[in-house]
């Protein structure tokens, strides 16, 4: 934050604080802010740490003077060298690229197909427009892993296990993403779009040329909450992928949970191997994250 | 025939042509939502009414997948858990990222560092997470939890072996995960306070408990009421928490009902019961948004 003071616009106020009361409950209040800064961090902290640790040295700790040994929070050395044995040996480059396939694959899904759904939705309202809306209102609320089951079926019924295609197309049916990009489209002013329509624009013209490149504040919500979404899920993923030579970093790590050929060095390093894109993102983008995607969550 | 019937057709034509051109925009969407989403949840009920092997229907055996599915013996253990799992993240969870919303606009410092680690967490992957909390539970000492009570002389803890505590320390894990982005909601509502009923309270000579007693929470009642429910709906799925870091134990102590599913389907193959519980999951859920949609009704009037 800037260095002069934001002027405050919530329950205490500067003066209030010249109150011992208020003061106390002030501090207190602080406290309870950095002990829940410190909580949120330390973990992710802790665990990129110890990956730079040996094995004996994260299992046992290092021998002191004393003959005993003693675990230590910053490792020995920072030498990346136990990173990248790990990621040599478990063959990380291979599950990066499927991963990135994956994730690319599913944000042009799920800008393309919510977004010309939400389109017909908001724009075109062709008759038993509502039906379909109340359809994908209702889907809102039930969870998606009810149908998982019957949904692995069709999909090896029809061949497409062992493929990236169902995992970027599925990005392309999120009722929770349609009501974002609906939302955004109804607040579009009607006056530009009529004179695409007025030019000679069909449909497709109007969405790929005007409302598509107009909404790039959503755009970039979807973005950012898809490119999460696909590269953090994992059970469909692991249904259709696993033996096949295309699994993604988290099918990989979900393996981990009950194989015997790996240590605990292997899995340490592989969170934070499934950690550092989600946090490259998030320092790129922090600003955006935590202010438009929150208050587009909280319209949708 | 008039001229006027000829212009009523064309018009008619131009707009049969109009709807067909905007159900065929809608139409790759709605393959989509069809394949994906609705014809599966058909499907489940379908499948949960009939005896399979392997992926193929073998006979129509009407609720009797139902009736095992509530006789084997980790059905309402299963039930049990899920409300034990909804009890302590309504306890720990509902009220700590109200506290740090207000904690994040009261301050005059540090907001934007408190709001970027508040939110990190949420970031990290939900699987990651879930190892990640696995080693910090780990019952030795290279646990990150017992690193920490070693600190201070503490003899490592065997954190996830108790039948009585394993729920709770599961929900942890869950609320270090979502509770900075729920943070962020309120704090988006508290932003949306207007700052003028604070001054009208100040004249009026509230002081700060009654500020914020009488005008912070009342104002972020609604925002309340639906991040409730969204969590309800949220914590009743719980699967993977559990799947990782206890497998369901000790002795069954953590199991959840969507666990039992995916015992069903993918350790033991059999579709038609997972469906058969995936089924009374969502019927349970809708019930849930029913009465949650009434509550909200009534409260509105």
């Amino acid at each position: 934050m800037s260095k002069n003071r934001a002027p405050r616009q919530g329950a205490v106020r500067n003066y209030d604080l010249r109150k011992r009361g208020v003061k106390i409950g002030y501090a207190l209040m602080t406290l309870f802010c950095i002990a829940m800064a410190l909580i949120a961090l330390m973990p992710v902290i802790w665990v990129i740490l110890s990956g730079f640790k040996e094995l004996k040295e994260f299992n046992r700790g290092i021998k002191a003077a004393d003959n005993h040994y003693y675990m230590h929070f910053f490792p020995q050395s920072f030498s990346l060298e136990g990173y990248l044995d790990t990621w040599n040996q478990m063959k990380y480059t291979r599950y990066y690229i499927n991963s990135f396939i994956v994730v690319i694959g599913s944000v042009v899904c799920a800008v393309v197909f919510n977004g010309l759904m939400a389109y017909g939705l908001s724009r075109l309202r062709p008759r038993g427009w509502k039906v379909v809306y109340a359809l994908i209102m209702a889907t809102l609320m039930l969870p998606a892993t009810t149908s998982v089951v019957p949904l692995f079926i069709n999909i090896t019924k029809i061949g497409l296990s062992g493929s990236f295609v169902p995992l970027w197309l599925i990005m392309g049916a999120n009722a929770f993403y349609v009501v974002l990009f609906k939302n955004f489209y109804d607040a579009m002013p009607n006056s530009l779009l009529e004179a695409a329509r007025l030019d000679g624009c069909n449909n497709w013209q109007l969405y790929f040329r005007i409302v598509l490149p107009l909404s790039m504040p959503i755009n970039m919500v979807i973005v950012i909450y898809a490119v999460n979404a696909a590269w953090s899920d994992f059970l469909l993923p692991y249904l259709l992928l696993n033996n096949t030579k295309l699994e993604t970093v988290m099918v990989r790590m979900f393996t981990y949970r009950t194989s015997d050929r790996v240590n605990n060095m292997d899995i340490i390093r592989a969170i934070v191997f499934a950690i550092i894109p989600p946090i490259l993102l998030f320092v790129a983008f922090q600003r955006q994250i935590t202010e438009n995607v929150v208050s587009a969550g909280i319209k949708g | 025939m008039s001229e006027k019937s000829v212009a009523y057709r064309a018009a008619r034509k131009a707009r049969a042509a109009r709807e067909l051109g905007a159900w065929l925009v809608m139409l790759p969407g709605l393959v989509l939502f069809i394949f994906f989403l609705w014809e599966p949840l058909l499907e489940a009920i379908r499948l949960s009414l009939y005896e399979a092997k392997g992926m193929t229907l073998v006979r129509f055996v009407g609720l009797q997948n139902y009736v095992e599915v509530m006789r084997g013996p980790d059905f309402w253990p299963s039930v049990i858990n899920t409300f034990k799992y909804l009890f302590w993240s309504l306890i720990i969870g509902f009220l700590l990222p109200i506290a740090m919303a207000i904690g994040i606009h009261e301050s005059s410092w540090g907001k934007g560092i408190y709001r970027t680690s508040f939110y990190l967490p949420n970031i990290v992957p939900g699987l990651a997470t879930v190892f990640l909390w696995r080693f910090l539970y780990r019952s030795d000492a290279s646990g990150g939890l017992n690193m920490l009570l070693s600190a201070f002389g503490i003899a490592p803890q065997n954190w996830l072996n108790s039948a009585v505590t394993v729920i709770p320390m599961i929900v942890i894990s869950m609320t270090w995960k979502g509770a900075g982005s729920t943070a962020l909601l309120y704090l988006a509502g508290l932003q949306g306070i207007s700052p003028e009923l604070y001054e009208a309270a100040i004249i009026d000579g509230a002081n700060v408990r009654q500020r914020i007693w009488n005008i912070t929470l009342p104002q972020l009642y609604n925002l309340m009421r639906t991040l409730l429910i969204l969590q309800v709906i949220s914590v009743f799925q719980v699967l993977y928490e559990p799947l990782v870091m206890t497998n369901g134990g000790p002795n069954n102590a953590s199991i959840s009902m969507m666990q039992l599913v995916y015992r069903y389907a993918f350790d033991k193959f059999d579709y038609s019961k997972a469906s058969a519980v995936s089924v009374i999951v969502a019927i349970a859920l809708i019930a849930l948004t029913l009465v949650y949609n009434k509550v909200n009704k009534e409260k509105d009037m």
